[in-house]
């Protein structure tokens, strides 16, 4: 897949959009806002990279990437969520480099990463025949360039009319009549051949 | 059981290939009916044209890779499919390092699972539509008529899938074919052909096909020159970059003039052929024992000879090879690419005076015939035809890109009802598990990348 700067976007949204609504479940249940916010911590690394870091050293993504990608997304949400400390009490380990709180953060970014990974290999092809062929941008399913937005050449045709017109008629040679000679065309403008030109 | 006469439909699918079935999958897959959807054309199957081609090529896996199949929808690919046959995830692995490549057995036998069960054949006029009229009343669509000019019916839509023209072969060895002495020692690589284990071979052009020649002669004891017009081409695994596969390359192909888009295909589609460790290895070997050498020039006259045929190769790169004795040359050029060697369309041409350019169909940027073509009543056009176009129309993956977006333009002009996502998956499913019955019966190609 080539994906564009726009399709890595509009994927990364629509592929986090089953995730999120985990999260806001599980919010709801433990009245902990700590998931809806990894979450949110999670797109927003994932745009970034999406729009400034993925486009310059990824041209064709080929599949074994992903879980390389994975994990490396995965050490920056940590970390992130590591020192922006977004739950209540528990969700994450404020102290130690990886503590015994941090499982439910560690825990939740896999199990959403697979989510996001399964809409995006399973669901996004059935919902949109052209998702992948569009480098994971959402258009409708059609050409590239619409043929009213062709570029014409821009060409002096003779229209109908004019093949037929006054003007040919009377310069046709068919009728035998005198015509005035007149200078060639590169004699009617005489320039001089040497000497200073005419504004010095 | 094929249709019994002609009919009215919404789509009309003038061709019985690959293109074909592609088309009709993709037109049931959104929310056609069947019965909505006629193909036209003589074959029973629509692998049965490829199918012969590979059998003579001796080919047995595709170059295109993992996405290039025959269900509707790019999930599951085939690999996964592979996998899920076999039970075994060493398709998965090669997918993963983009080393897997479809056996032509299993891909035919997904084609003809999907196009038995979505009912191709029985929405199929079997004749070869010779002619076809633009009509404005009541509204616009198209009479198709058969080659002896029987009416054949009518469809609001058409999509002209009529594949390549016939093969090509250089104007020396065309005219030596003439001679009854000498037409059965030259061949081209997609013909029926044996070798005979004492021979000696020329083969022309270092594309897929003739590759696959060498080895087969090769694997035959025979001797074989490879004989080159131009440098050795560059490998590539796809016949098209890949990124000429997807919105990026396509966008910026299709914003060049149609003279850079011919410029550029000239450079592409020239020659290029894969890495394979099978070939390699049997060439490497092939040239250790004396049995095989390249050289770069022509062929220029053709006379018979001692040895079957007497040939002489002239060449721009250095002093000319001269006279050879061969048993047989095989020509690995590949078809004609002008669309006027195609009765059908060179008839369009002629009547319709549509634009033509170096043999090249002046398709519009939506692949539409121009003159013709409306957005209430499209005529469309996929294939090599389609490459000024769509860059990698003659492969599977482009002859789907072109098929998703006709059939699309159909359902907004015919403003059907769209499958839902349920009934979607359901027939994904249906298909791919079908499909993998059928891949379970076919003897497994060797993977060769």
């Amino acid at each position: 897949m080539c994906p564009t700067v726009l399709g890595r976007v509009q994927t990364r949204v629509a592929i986090l959009v089953g995730p999120a609504i985990l999260a806001t479940i599980l919010s709801l249940v433990t009245g902990d806002e700590g998931w809806i916010v990894t979450i949110g911590i999670y797109l927003l690394v994932g745009v970034a990279l999406d729009t400034t870091f993925y486009p310059r050293v990824i041209r064709w993504q080929p599949p074994w990437l992903t879980f390389l990608l994975g994990v490396t997304e995965f050490v920056l949400v940590f970390v992130l969520v590591k020192v922006l400390q977004p739950g209540q009490p528990g969700f994450g380990d404020p102290d130690a480099l990886v503590g015994p709180a941090d499982v439910k953060v560690i825990v939740f970014f896999w199990v959403s990463w697979l989510l996001a990974i399964a809409t995006r290999i399973v669901v996004l092809p059935i919902v949109s025949l052209s998702w992948l062929e569009n480098g994971g941008e959402f258009r409708v399913t059609g050409w590239s360039i619409q043929p009213e937005a062709e570029p014409l050449p821009l060409v002096a045709a003779a229209t109908p009319e004019a093949a037929g017109g006054r003007l040919v008629r009377e310069l046709s040679a068919v009728h035998d009549r005198p015509v005035e000679r007149r200078p060639p065309l590169s004699g009617a403008h005489a320039r001089p051949v040497s000497g200073t030109s005419p504004d010095r | 059981m094929t249709l019994a006469g002609p009919r009215d439909s919404t789509i009309g699918i003038v061709g019985d290939g690959f293109g074909s079935a592609l088309v009709y999958t993709t037109a049931v897959y959104l929310g056609f009916r069947p019965e909505q959807i006629t193909v036209f054309g003589p074959n029973g199957s629509p692998v049965d044209t490829y199918q012969q081609f590979a059998y003579n090529l001796g080919q047995t896996i595709l170059r295109s890779e993992s996405e290039s199949h025959f269900l509707p929808a790019d999930w599951p690919t085939f690999a996964q499919l592979d996998a899920w046959a076999r039970r075994s995830p060493a398709p998965l692995l090669r997918s993963v390092r983009r080393r897997y490549n479809p056996g032509v057995a299993e891909i035919l036998a997904e084609a003809t699972t999907v196009q038995r069960r979505l009912g191709w054949d029985a929405n199929r006029l079997p004749v070869r539509i010779g002619w076809l009229q633009r009509e404005q009343h009541p509204t616009p669509h198209f009479t198709l008529y058969d080659e002896e000019a029987n009416y054949a019916g009518r469809a609001r839509h058409v999509m002209l899938a009529i594949g390549h023209g016939p093969l090509a072969y250089p104007p020396a060895l065309a005219k030596a074919r003439e001679d009854p002495a000498l037409a059965d020692r030259i061949v081209q690589a997609y013909e029926p052909k044996a070798y005979d284990p004492a021979g000696r071979y020329v083969v022309i052009g270092a594309g897929i096909a003739s590759v696959n020649e060498w080895a087969n002669a090769l694997d035959s004891g025979a001797k074989v020159i490879s004989l080159l017009r131009s440098p050795t081409p560059d490998e590539q695994d796809l016949n098209t970059p890949r990124c000429f596969f997807e919105a990026y390359g396509i966008d910026a192909y299709q914003a060049l003039s149609f003279d850079r888009r011919l410029a550029f295909l000239g450079q592409i589609l020239k020659g290029t052929s894969p890495r394979r460790r099978g070939w390699e290895e049997r060439v490497r070997e092939g040239r250790a024992q004396g049995r095989f050498e390249q050289l770069m020039g022509e062929i220029d006259e053709v006379l018979p000879g001692p040895a079957g045929l007497r040939i002489h190769v002239s060449s721009r790169h250095g002093p000319d090879p001269g006279w050879l004795d061969v048993t047989g040359v095989v020509a690995g050029t590949g078809f004609q690419k002008s669309g006027l060697t195609l009765p059908l369309l060179r008839r369009l041409v002629q009547f319709y005076d549509l634009p033509v350019q170096e043999g090249r169909l002046l398709l519009r940027s939506n692949c539409g015939v121009p003159g013709l073509d409306l957005p209430t009543s499209r005529l469309c056009m996929m294939g090599i035809h389609a490459n000024p176009v769509i860059p990698h129309g003659d492969t599977i993956a482009g002859l789907k890109y072109v098929a998703r977006r006709f059939v699309a333009d159909c359902a907004r002009a015919e403003r059907i009802r769209h499958r839902r996502f349920p009934s979607r998956l359901r027939m994904q499913l249906s298909l791919a598990g079908g499909s993998v019955e059928a891949m379970r019966r076919v003897r497994r190609a060797e993977q060769i990348a």
